[in-house]
């Protein structure tokens, strides 16, 4: 008898947190279906060959030329700035700093960075370039994609340090202890070999970071600040997708919105694209470690 | 001098195994060993004989393989392990600090329990040690290489697909790619930590013959949970338990006339 009763609490229990747990992923699931679905539906309506062609400029006749050029543009500085910078330090963590209180603490400031409001960096690189290079140019030079790069490399930062300290936390200990024990010094190791063990999830980082900042307005605002014009040098204004979609929502005419959810849709498209490409790098890594 | 006396008759039992005709390789003296507190080696004393296998046997945690560990001092790469005592190499103290960690390695060679490959061609994983101790011609690289892999047992199995990855070989091939890699710096003695305990039967053969060849040019020093193995492979042979060296002797006395009550046992397999 008390043995029935038990088992029925059990069924009971299971049954609820069941439940509860499919409701919670179908609200999730639901939320997210209906932002893709709205997306694609309002963004394949505005897709027009113009928008590659033409430029902001031309407002409700235009496109997103350089607003797409932009983004590349400072996607593009910005990994070329942390990439180098985030594999080293991910690199002294994992294998200099592992065990270490000084270790701990980063890893740990890392983290905090990992979900600072994007705004915050934003405004951080505002203090720290924008208007100094005004100053120091008497004005000629103030908001750039140099800075907005520069933003986008902050929020890129903390994804790739973490990658690279746990892919290389991954590779097996055996497999440092066989290299060490040829005499091999530790930076050999890592530069020649570690790096290669973790080279696919590495570059899995750098995509997931790449994923996340092309979606990034608010670091742009203060920094890049737009243009509606194209442009490649560095220390011009610059436009950037995420910011011309935030310009044209807040504008009253459709044409704009039009062209604004386009413009979403792109940003998705290029962020599935990129997620595409991590999984197939990480099931190449599983295949050759398998 | 008296001190050293008394350290030398702590480990005179085991003296004893080195038979006349074999120079001693490597002597250990007063060999102590703790990690975080605990007290692994306690007073290990022994002597290596050259060219000759050793085998150390006995149960899961005696400090087997942390003795073994000891002698090429791989041990040092994790923060919070001591060792304390004398390794004489040749008579050089190998533990003292002055003495180079990678000079040391490249002396004494380690393969370990799992084959570790390392990610890159067959050609590149032997090549790899060689090119770091050694600045040679594409041509002498690539003759130490083969004479490596024959060594090893493997150069006929490989020589085809030299630029391969080493990851598509079988675990047995990984395993003798493992022993090539270590024998291609020239090594003096080479530590065996378990090397065949995750091979099959006939790939364990294999290494076990490679174990009797090799011992012509080095001085090889087993760990084994497999007491048949040692019987096989070894002509001296130590036995542990708890961090202490119970006998140290010629494996066919050692496996047939024990003296020591705790070496019976174990050999006869009342425990371990």
């Amino acid at each position: 008898m008390p043995a029935t009763s038990l088992y029925a609490r059990r069924r009971i229990t299971n049954a609820l947190a069941m439940g509860l747990g499919t409701a919670a992923t179908v609200l999730g699931l639901f939320f997210l279906v209906w932002i893709l679905w709205l997306t694609l539906l309002r963004g394949i309506g505005a897709l027009r060959g113009s928008l590659f062609t033409r430029i902001t400029a031309y407002g409700p006749d235009g496109g997103l030329a350089n607003a797409i050029a932009g983004s590349l543009m400072m996607d593009l500085i910005a990994l070329a700035i942390c990439t180098p910078i985030c594999v080293m330090a991910g690199m002294w963590l994992a294998e200099y700093a592992r065990l270490t209180r000084l270790g701990t603490v980063i890893r740990f400031l890392n983290d905090i960075l990992l979900s600072a409001p994007s705004i915050v960096l934003g405004l951080f690189v505002y203090m720290i370039i924008v208007l100094p290079m005004s100053d120091l140019t008497d004005g000629a030079v103030s908001f750039s994609g140099l800075a907005g790069g520069v933003a986008l490399a902050l929020i890129g930062l903390p994804v790739i340090v973490r990658t690279t300290d746990e892919m290389l936390q991954l590779v097996p200990a055996t497999l440092r202890e066989a290299a060490l024990s040829l005499g091999v010094p530790q930076w050999k190791l890592t530069v020649q070999l570690l790096l290669r063990a973790a080279s696919s999830g590495i570059v899995t980082g750098v995509l997931l970071a790449l994923a996340r900042l092309a979606g990034e307005t608010a670091p742009l605002l203060f920094t890049a600040f737009g243009n509606n014009f194209m442009t490649a040098h560095p220390l011009d204004k610059m436009a950037s997708v995420p910011v011309a979609i935030y310009q044209y929502t807040n504008d009253p005419d459709p044409a704009l919105h039009a062209i604004a959810w386009a413009g979403a849709l792109l940003i998705t498209l290029f962020v599935l694209a990129l997620s595409l490409l991590t999984r197939l790098f990480l099931s190449r890594k599983k295949a050759n470690h398998g | 001098m008296d001190n050293r006396t008394a350290v030398i008759a702590a480990g005179a039992v085991t003296t004893m195994a080195a038979e006349a005709a074999h120079r001693t390789k490597i002597r250990v003296r007063d060999l102590h060993f703790h990690y975080h507190g605990f007290h692994a080696l306690k007073g290990i004393g022994m002597d290596i004989p050259e060219r000759q296998v050793t085998a150390i046997i006995g149960p899961s945690g005696c400090g087997k393989s942390t003795l073994l560990r000891v002698f090429n001092r791989i041990y040092a790469i994790y923060p919070g392990l001591e060792a304390r005592g004398e390794i004489l190499v040749d008579g050089v103290n190998v533990l003292d600090p002055a003495y180079s960690v990678n000079l040391l390695r490249s002396k004494v060679g380690m393969v370990f329990q799992k084959p570790v490959p390392f990610p890159m061609t067959i050609f590149e994983n032997v090549a790899y040690g060689i090119r770091h101790h050694e600045k040679l011609s594409r041509a002498d690289l690539a003759g130490r290489v083969e004479q490596a892999l024959r060594s090893a047992a493997l150069w006929d199995e490989v020589k085809d697909k030299l630029k391969q990855s080493a990851l598509g070989l079988s675990g047995g091939q990984q395993q003798r790619l493992c022993i090539a890699r270590a024998i291609a710096l020239k090594p003096e003695v080479l530590l065996l930590d378990e090397p065949t305990s995750a091979l099959d039967p006939i790939a364990t053969g294999r290494v076990e013959q490679l174990i009797d060849e090799l011992k012509r040019d080095y001085t090889i020093v087993i760990v084994t949970h497999n007491m048949q193995q040692a019987a096989r492979v070894s002509d001296c042979t130590a036995f542990m338990y708890l961090g202490e060296l119970v006998e140290f002797g010629a494996t066919a006395t050692l496996f047939t006339k024990p003296t020591k009550r705790q070496t019976e046992d174990y050999i006869s397999g009342r425990f371990g």
